[in-house]
């Protein structure tokens, strides 16, 4: 990765960080809420899918995908990813760039569908990665019977199983990221099957996570909920994670049991 | 560490290529096998077939020429190794040696040993069974009490029994892991790995033990006062459990953990042709996202070790997620499909549901236990 694209990934990591613990020790009012929009403008996210040609950043797609991993980690009220999203479809059509914050994408073709799923997989990844650490954390911390939970072996079991869910999930994402850059026209498979993956693996994490910190992590003051409720919601945008799995069924389906084993090599 | 990733692997055309080659020869050469043959996946054992695919080039493939080996790339031998898997290969007969007991000679053996045994699993003429569970020790090898004590001219004199030993019928020799000094207190410390001639060895008696489905796999191998040369020492004596450890990462890491069952999913897309329906395209593309995502970490796994990294808890991760995949797979092709499993059925999905269904509870035992696997997961993860 070029330095440019690691300097902004690190920029950006801060600022995300920043801007989460900040709203997490406040109630955001609406001044609040514009100043951030303002720091996220300057740092220039929402043009991350936008080539230089019409102001945008230019980045490789790989980068612009790591910055969308970003937002996932830092789950935020911002509609950062739609914005960039927004963006990119809207110069790709011959319009103008966005004005301000958008909430919402209204109706896509399918192209632009499988962009906006691709970019929800990144998110869910990135906000599993999260729940992973904050789940570590917690059993480390939490003692109960005298000792640290995380020293019990069903705990131990729970959190491998959690930790191999986001492990897989990551790689889906990775991969269909990977396709999506060899050739968007053909990565459809491999969207679909990361939103699959990643949907079945954030129902087991999201589980695991309030079941290993207890109460606690079922209450609105802990942010654990910020993650779980993210990727509840996320997993079924652009496309349900029961559409997407159906189409890669249809799919394998229709090519039948002779090139069943081909298609899993060349996915 | 809390962020596991797995590399994408350098995909290359010489790879492809191979692949190409792989399967028109699989084609011909498995034409005959019948989809509950093919079911068997790495437990079939054909001494003819490995020598088929030894003389094409395709075992000890990343090995030095100078010991027969191809010096080619870890991916390259990934492309056989899935190939003949998916193909559902009879590949016992070299499975073991090319796979781990290969590495390890390669890694410890004399040069005499390499230069007598290593060509010979190359030509797929040299069949390696793996010595290390016992009658009271499964997940806890380091309480080995398979015992081998030094006489006076140097050799070694060795008692105790290994259990579970798979093809130790037919092999040429085993790689053992057992005490050379100290108690089975003494844990790590203390433990050697030893070559067993099997052909020639007196003292060694092989007894079978019949599996479940009244198959002959496994075996319980005696010593009795069994004699070992001197050179029979692999490595260092006393440094045993360092490279068992080796050992097993190279057991752990293939994409046979997730594969093994592939020929059910095959025939249940088969069975599913003429009754398409939301539940059958739900579960077909749940398990194709699974199987694919398994394989993608699997060949970061490969990267991983072409990059001479270790992928402890990476290779964990595949074959315990793996192994779960696997063990779903029966449940769900029942569910979907209204045939009653039976291995003497002329349905080839009904037999292979049957063969699979009984096979499953070994996938996630062999090879470490889901249990062990879980814990290396999590001492990895820092909590132990």
């Amino acid at each position: 990765m070029q330095d440019v694209s690691t300097l902004l990934l690190d920029s950006t990591q801060r600022l995300l960080s920043d801007l989460s613990e900040r709203n997490a020790s406040r109630t955001a009012d609406a001044a609040d809420l514009s100043a951030d929009w303002h720091q996220i403008e300057e740092m220039g996210l929402p043009l991350a899918f936008v080539d230089e040609a019409h102001g945008g950043l230019g980045l490789d797609q790989k980068t612009a995908f790591e910055l969308v991993r970003m937002c996932g980690r830092h789950v935020l009220a911002h509609p950062i990813v739609e914005t960039m999203l927004a963006n990119h479809f809207s110069v790709t059509a011959g319009g103008a760039l966005c004005d301000g914050p958008v909430h919402s994408l209204g109706k896509l073709t399918r192209m632009q569908q499988e962009l906006a799923a691709l970019a929800r997989a990144m998110q869910m990844a990135g906000a599993l990665e999260t729940i992973l650490a904050m789940t570590i954390s917690h059993v480390e911390e939490r003692s109960q019977f005298g000792r640290p939970i995380a020293k019990f072996q069903a705990v131990q079991h729970s959190l491998a199983l959690l930790a191999s869910e986001v492990a897989a999930a990551t790689a889906a994402a990775d991969h269909a990221v990977g396709r999506f850059e060899e050739d968007a026209d053909t990565a459809t498979l491999a969207i679909g099957i990361a939103r699959a993956r990643i949907g079945e693996a954030c129902s087991k994490v999201s589980a695991l996570a309030h079941q290993l910190h207890g109460a606690i992590g079922y209450t609105r003051e802990h942010r654990l909920h910020h993650f779980t409720t993210a990727v509840w919601k996320w997993r079924d945008e652009f496309g349900t994670q029961s559409w997407w799995t159906r189409r890669v069924g249809q799919m394998v389906l229709a090519n039948g049991r002779g090139e069943f084993w081909p298609m899993v090599t060349s996915a | 560490m809390t962020k596991i990733i797995f590399p994408a692997p350098v995909e290359s055309e010489a790879a492809e290529q191979l692949r190409a080659d792989v399967r028109a020869f699989l084609n011909d050469a498995l034409a005959d096998r019948t989809p509950l043959q093919r079911a068997e996946s790495w437990s079939g054992f054909d001494r003819d077939f490995s020598r088929a695919i030894g003389q094409r080039g395709w075992l000890g493939m990343t090995w030095p020429k100078e010991y027969g080996g191809g010096e080619r790339s870890t991916f390259e031998r990934y492309v056989v190794v899935e190939e003949t898997l998916a193909a559902g290969a009879p590949v016992a007969a070299h499975w073991f040696a090319d796979r781990q007991s290969g590495p390890t000679l390669l890694r410890y053996g004399t040069e005499a040993q390499k230069h007598a045994i290593l060509p010979r699993i190359v030509a797929g003429e040299c069949v390696f069974c793996v010595g290390m569970s016992e009658p009271d020790v499964g997940s806890d090898l380091a309480a080995t009490r398979t015992r081998a004590e030094r006489q006076g001219d140097g050799s070694w004199k060795v008692n105790g029994t290994k259990l579970w030993t798979t093809y130790a019928h037919e092999s040429d020799y085993m790689i053992l892991f057992c005490r050379t000094s100290g108690g089975p207190a003494d844990r790590h410390k203390g433990t050697s790995q030893l070559l067993v001639d099997m052909k020639q060895t007196e003292g060694v008696s092989v007894r079978p033990i019949i599996d479940l489905m009244g198959r002959h796999h496994f075996n319980e191998v005696h010593f009795e006062d069994a004699v070992l040369p001197a050179d029979a020492l692999l490595g260092e004596e006393g440094q045993g459990w360092a490279q068992v450890m080796g050992e097993l990462a190279f057991e752990r890491s293939g994409p046979e953990r997730f594969l093994s069952s592939i020929q059910l999913l095959t025939e249940l897309i088969g069975a599913l042709q003429d009754s398409k329906g939301a539940a059958a395209e739900a579960a077909i593309g749940r398990l194709f996202a699974h199987l694919v995502t398994l394989r993608h970490m699997s060949r970061g796994v490969a990267a991983l070790l072409e990059a001479g990294e270790n992928p402890g808890i990476h290779s964990a991760i595949v074959k315990d997620l793996g192994a779960a995949f696997e063990q779903d797979l029966p449940d769900i092709a029942r569910s979907l499909v209204d045939e009653e499993p039976d291995l003497q059925s002329t349905s080839n999905f009904a037999a292979v549901l049957a063969y699979t269904m009984m096979a499953a509870p070994v996938f996630s035992l062999r090879g470490g236990t889901r249990e062990i696997l879980r814990g290396i997961i999590a001492r990895q993860l820092g909590l132990r």
